[in-house]
């Protein structure tokens, strides 16, 4: 038995495939448990975090006119 | 007087007042006027009992039940109001019987019959001529002046545009006392912004933002020394003075005299002479204290059609009209829309993805932001079932879903174990224990929250020594 220290993110598919992408080019995800639900580094949290909230800008639009 | 009798809520001073000792209300109570304002305060059937009882000079109580009939919702009610009395020590029950306690009686048969030299509910002023008298017009205008300046001040904190200059200092520290407003940068800044928690106060009717400080400012005189009862007392007094009236300062006792200082900050006082300390009026804010009906301040001519009946008019296009003016609720609304125009009696704005997210970033929640656009609706969305377009409201929610794709929290992921039949028994001792956030019996893991690690290790390690 082993027990290993980490955070435990829970999301939806389609955000889980995008940190799936991002890992490819900077590691930080342990294990992939099922499709919702990954464990990543505790200290790279705030990073990934961060990278998400950008990545998911880009595929927003503004409607507002001005 | 409907909306007040919710059998089993208290107003908030109630509240208050039962969390202290007997000793503090009774001298509370030898006060006529705080005895009337507690009594205004309580509901229907509290109301009913008390005055049933008051004139009874019985030692041993009454049994009031054959009063109550027999259907369920009444005998709550009259549980309910039963069991505030005797909380708010007004009354005392034993076996089925009611005894109206002596220091209550006493105190509310003198505020209702008039006499005695307890002075307790003011000392009007005597002016020689009529003409120099204040008219309730222009205490109104004062009082709402002053007190929209604190919430604009609020306001004005989480946005850039449109600072309003602050309040007092003793404002200030008790916005950030009752957590509605945090500083920025230490103690002695002035600078502040507001708290999620600011916000929702902001949506209130003035009369619960009235009481809301209030009992922040009660909770502070009380950690300053003062006594409580002192305190209590005089807000009960103003509550029970009357408007246009002016009163004198000489039999208020020197705490009371530094009340009166705070209580011009938030407007509930005017002194026409900056420098008189010797008399004062209070405004309609301080003299529907203690009525019940929260209206009585809102309706005065100022929020004429402005804040009693609504101004907003939200179309399914996320285009948003407010007819209105005043500049503390142009304020608000700048907090979760985005203004494009603004004429004079009307500004124009809209929803945004942006604007939405500004404010959910302040820690103001989409919920808040829905129920202020209901409340302050126009009577023409009325006509609208439900009020909001059900488009807007849904995407509002989803901006703010948005913001929680991802949850994370911190723990252990245990696997490889040996047997099934270990991962069982290690997983539902977790479970016991209400640690775990995710579990695959196929893959023999689990994650463990960070606080059930302990318990669990061991659990394991007990297991594996036994064996």
């Amino acid at each position: 038995m082993k027990a290993y220290k980490g955070a435990l993110l829970t999301c939806d598919a389609a955000v889980k495939q995008i940190l799936l992408m991002m890992d490819e080019s900077e590691k930080f995800i342990i294990q992939d448990l099922d499709d919702t639900h990954l464990i990543v580094q505790m200290d790279q949290l705030e990073r990934v975090q961060r990278m998400l909230e950008v990545e998911l800008e880009k595929n927003t639009y503004s409607l507002d006119p001005q | 007087m409907s909306g007040t009798s919710q059998p089993d809520q208290l107003p908030p001073i109630h509240s208050f007042l039962t969390t202290r000792p007997q000793t503090t209300l009774s001298r509370l109570y030898a006060r006529p006027s705080a005895c009337l304002a507690v009594f205004r305060l309580l509901d229907d059937v509290a109301r009913q009992i008390v005055m049933s009882l008051l004139w009874l000079d019985s030692k041993t109580g009454v049994d009031l039940t054959a009063w109550v009939s027999p259907s369920e919702t009444a005998r709550k009610h009259y549980t309910a109001a039963v069991l505030g009395l005797v909380r708010l020590h007004i009354a005392k029950e034993g076996s089925g019987r009611i005894l109206i306690l002596p220091a209550f009686q006493a105190g509310l048969r003198r505020a209702l019959t008039g006499g005695g030299e307890h002075r307790s509910f003011g000392v009007p002023y005597l002016t020689a001529g009529g003409k120099d008298q204040m008219t309730t017009e222009q205490l109104d205008d004062y009082a709402l002046e002053r007190w929209e300046s604190i919430l604009h001040f609020m306001v004005s904190s989480g946005s850039s545009i449109g600072r309003v200059p602050p309040p007092s200092n003793a404002v200030i520290y008790l916005l950030r006392r009752s957590g509605l407003m945090a500083s920025i940068g230490g103690e002695r800044n002035p600078d502040s912004r507001i708290t999620s928690q600011g916000f929702q106060f902001l949506l209130e009717d003035s009369h619960t933002q009235l009481w809301d400080l209030l009992l922040q400012y009660l909770a502070m005189s009380e950690d300053q020394g003062r006594d409580l009862v002192e305190v209590i007392g005089f807000l009960f007094m103003l509550g029970s003075m009357q408007l246009g009236q002016e009163y004198s300062t000489e039999n208020l006792s020197d705490t009371q005299k530094v009340m009166l200082q705070d209580f011009l900050d938030y407007g509930l006082i005017y002194r026409r002479d900056p420098e008189d300390h010797t008399r004062f009026y209070p405004t309609r804010l301080a003299t529907t204290l203690t009525s019940t009906s929260s209206l009585a301040f809102t309706s005065s001519k100022h929020e004429k059609a402005a804040s009693s009946e609504g101004f907003i008019i939200l179309e399914t296009n996320y285009r948003l009209y407010a007819y209105t003016e005043n500049p503390l609720q142009i304020a608000v609304l700048n907090l979760f829309i985005t203004l494009h125009s603004r004429f004079e009696n009307l500004v124009v704005g809209r929803l945004t993805r942006e604007s939405i997210k500004g404010a959910l970033a302040n820690g103001i929640t989409a919920d808040q932001i829905i129920s202020y656009l209901t409340v302050h609706a126009h009577p023409m969305m009325h006509k609208n079932n439900p009020i909001l377009p059900v488009t807007v409201q849904d995407q509002i929610r989803l901006w703010e879903l948005e913001n929680n794709r991802l949850q994370s929290d911190n723990g252990y992921l245990y696997e490889d174990f040996n047997s099934q039949g270990d991962f069982d028994l290690v997983l539902s001792y977790a479970k016991q224990l209400d640690v775990v956030l995710w579990e695959s019996r196929e893959k023999r893991k689990m994650f463990v929250r960070e606080d059930g690690h302990e318990n669990v290790r061991e659990f394991i390690r007990r297991r594996a020594e036994a064996s």
